[in-house]
């Protein structure tokens, strides 16, 4: 992206900015990078011109652009750029409804091996293979980035990354076995401890507890709680899930409550 | 004071001075005995006699067109009642194939044919969807002003009596025969802007007026969550608009809604930019900006020639039908969930409720009761309730979260998905398809949001 392209000093009336100045007094669109002013969005009324700064340097790729007057469209290439938005409802476009101009300067996200909206596997090798947990981290910590940023998504530069490039292992390896390690370690105890305590109330031995049907009921309940309870939280999540699943379904019979015994219709 | 009012009018009609003699002696055995073999409780009704069912449609929009249709070609005395004939609502405006088919819509009246979906994920992984769209399939993006005035002028067509006026209340009939009186502002003519205020009798009513429905108020109905869809018309400059000949694009994530999406849709001439959230109305403008701002480069330039917002029912309403009275298209709730239609089903759902009336008449001849309507009821919930609640089952699944919704973009690169989803809008069935390919697809799905999630927990210990 070019850098310089849009560098004013705060009162101008840049009429180079815009090829086609459209006579009407409609306001236009600012897009709007930072989400830091939700308060403020459409009626501003201040004049406050924030100087062409750079900013904070942090990318090189920043650049910054005002447009001081409503009315006036901004014909530049996309740049990393914040202005506020000053549109507003029917406003009329003239000195009435003047935009604040304020100038951020946020950069997009960069790492030398995105290339071309994809990670590009061969920075990755680590001994002729592809470290798979350094694509993962990469692509995680862009993901976070765009969490707090939002970029804008552009045609020339589209993003096709696709998850499933990774292996299937990889994601088992990092993701999986830790916690099936955990899980199991739970259910071992949890086993252990039950039969212990059911052989020395009962006198059954482990192979006989084995073939009891109440034995084999209480062991596949504790499977399953250990594998969907993983956190204190989960038995709320439990419920509310369970609750959300029918709630829909109450929400389109309740018009069949009230009905006379004609013919209810149970779907 | 409702039967004194009804006594005096009564008066003027001179053919309902036997209506009263023939329901007293008919009353018991339309309760017992039906007379035919098909056991139908209108069909002991009461024939009219010397006139005709008279039903008003409250609500001109296309619930109410084709419920006025549907009626006055059914032999009804039809009146609809549209409180503004110029009305231009705001609206996605996207409209299915098959309703254009069903609905014998001229081509002319469809802006675009939208052949292209691109869906852009929290990451801005953009997947273009369509390329297994035929030839002849398309969605048509209409504008609501000039697909309701087409609707309305059909019914009028038809033998429909448009009135100009504003639904105010109704008051309720004592009995299964007397008819329900509508209260309502007229308006053109002599009453010009102001209006004036008039009465209308009615044997039956369709409420087709809309989200904010009085004729539900006035049925009690009940109340049910919505969402706001909050849009801006930009127009944007001739080049850019070329990218949107005929592609919509839907932007997922936290920053654009936390339960919906936010949307760039072709109109005419400019694009409709907007976003809607159920849960967080109040912050619906940091989501527009948000929404905008993902669009950013594409509506470089533009400028919002318009700023619309309109509330979107997520799900019916407690009650739907009371007495002779029955709800249709938004002021029934007949929104999807996920995303977010509602004009197919709107005058799908009039018309099904005029047929039924038609029906339970026996074209006007006889008069209606609940059961006739409840047969609406039931017609509707078994045509399209799979369609509600696999939307609301996707919708719960991959409007969650971040993860979720990468996902859920994941999934839409794959051509089954395309496929199905498709072909499940078009031509609103839930298509079964191929058990091999759904087990491959579920597969896939739970492989997606696995990967989606774990990267998420790689997130959550940065801290960035």
């Amino acid at each position: 992206m070019p850098i310089s392209m849009a560098l004013f000093s705060p009162p101008t009336h840049p009429p180079s900015l815009s090829p086609s100045i459209s006579p009407k007094t409609h306001l236009t669109v600012k897009p709007h990078l930072s989400l830091r002013q939700p308060k403020t969005p459409f009626f501003l009324l201040s004049t406050t011109r924030a100087s062409a700064d750079n900013g904070a340097g942090t990318s090189a790729s920043a650049a910054t652009a005002l447009e001081p007057e409503a009315g006036q469209k901004v014909a530049e290439p996309p740049q990393p750029v914040v202005e506020k938005d000053a549109s507003s409802a029917g406003a009329n476009g003239s000195a009435g409804a003047a935009e604040a101009v304020e100038v951020k300067v946020v950069s997009k996200f960069e790492d030398p091996r995105w290339v071309e909206g994809t990670w590009d596997l061969k920075q990755f090798e680590k001994d002729g293979k592809p470290d798979w947990d350094a694509v993962i981290d990469a692509e995680a910590k862009r993901r976070k980035w765009l969490e707090g940023k939002p970029e804008s998504s552009s045609n020339d530069d589209p993003i096709v990354f696709d998850t499933s490039i990774i292996p299937w292992w990889a994601w088992t390896k990092r993701f999986h076995l830790p916690e099936a390690e955990l899980l199991n370690g739970r259910a071992a105890m949890i086993g252990f401890f039950m039969a212990y305590l059911v052989d020395s109330l009962t006198g059954v031995g482990l192979v006989d507890q084995m073939g009891n049907f109440f034995c084999k009921t209480l062991l596949f309940v504790a499977v399953v709680g250990v594998l969907v309870i993983r956190k204190n939280e989960d038995i709320e999540n439990l419920k509310k899930l369970l609750e959300e699943t029918t709630f829909y379904d109450k929400q389109w019979q309740a018009t069949w409550q009230d009905e006379t015994p004609g013919g209810s219709k149970n779907q | 004071m409702a039967s004194i009012a009804l006594k005096s009018f009564i008066g003027l009609r001179q053919n309902t001075a036997e209506k009263p003699h023939l329901m007293t002696a008919q009353t018991k055995p339309s309760s017992l005995n039906p007379r035919k073999l098909r056991v139908v409780a209108s069909k002991s009704s009461p024939r009219l006699t010397n006139r005709n069912l008279r039903v008003a449609v409250i609500g001109g929009g296309p619930a109410g067109g084709a419920a006025a249709e549907t009626l006055a070609k059914g032999g009804v005395e039809t009146y609809l009642i549209e409180r503004k004939l110029d009305n231009a609502k705001p609206c996605g405006g996207a409209i299915p194939l098959c309703m254009v088919g069903e609905f014998d819509l001229p081509l002319d009246i469809i802006d675009r044919r939208v052949t292209r979906m691109k869906m852009i994920s929290p990451s801005n992984v953009a997947v273009d969807i369509g390329q297994t769209l035929k030839p002849h399939e398309y969605i048509g993006m209409v504008r609501r002003e000039v697909l309701d005035a087409y609707l309305r002028d059909r019914a009028q067509a038809s033998g429909a009596e448009i009135i100009n006026g504003l639904f105010l209340k109704m008051d309720m009939p004592r009995d299964g025969e007397s008819p329900y009186v509508l209260h309502y502002t007229g308006y053109g003519g002599k009453a010009g802007a102001v209006g004036e205020k008039r009465t209308l009798e009615v044997d039956a009513v369709i409420g087709a007026d809309g989200a904010n429905s009085r004729v539900a108020k006035a049925i009690g109905a009940g109340d049910y969550d919505y969402a706001i869809a909050f849009q801006e018309r930009i127009k944007i400059p001739d080049d850019k608009m070329a990218y949107y000949q005929n592609l919509a694009e839907m932007y997922v994530g936290d920053d654009v809604s936390p339960d919906f999406y936010g949307w760039v849709f072709p109109k005419c001439d400019h694009v409709a930019v907007g976003t809607g959230t159920v849960t967080h109305k109040g912050d619906i403008k940091k989501f527009q900006l948000a929404t905008r701002n993902r669009a950013k480069d594409k509506i470089l330039g533009g400028q919002i020639i318009r700023v619309e917002a309109h509330p979107i029912p997520e799900h019916p309403r407690p009650r739907r039908l009371s007495g002779r009275v029955a709800l249709v298209g938004d002021a029934a709730g007949y929104v999807t969930k996920c995303s977010g239609e509602g004009i197919y089903f709107a005058a799908k759902s009039g018309r099904m409720c005029a047929e039924a009336v038609v029906e339970g008449s026996e074209n006007g001849k006889r008069m209606v009761n609940e059961g006739d309507l409840r047969k609406y009821l039931e017609k509707w919930d078994k045509t399209y309730w799979p369609t509600y609640k696999v939307l609301d089952v996707l919708q719960k699944v991959f409007y969650r979260s971040n993860p979720a919704r990468e996902a859920f973009v994941e999934m839409c690169a794959d051509e089954y998905v395309q496929k199905m989803t498709f072909d499940s809008y078009l031509y609103k069935t839930v298509v079964p398809g191929n058990p091999w390919e759904d087990l491959k697809l579920a597969v896939n799905t739970i492989g997606s949001l696995v990967r989606a999630n774990a990267l998420r927990r790689e997130m959550d210990k940065l801290s960035v």
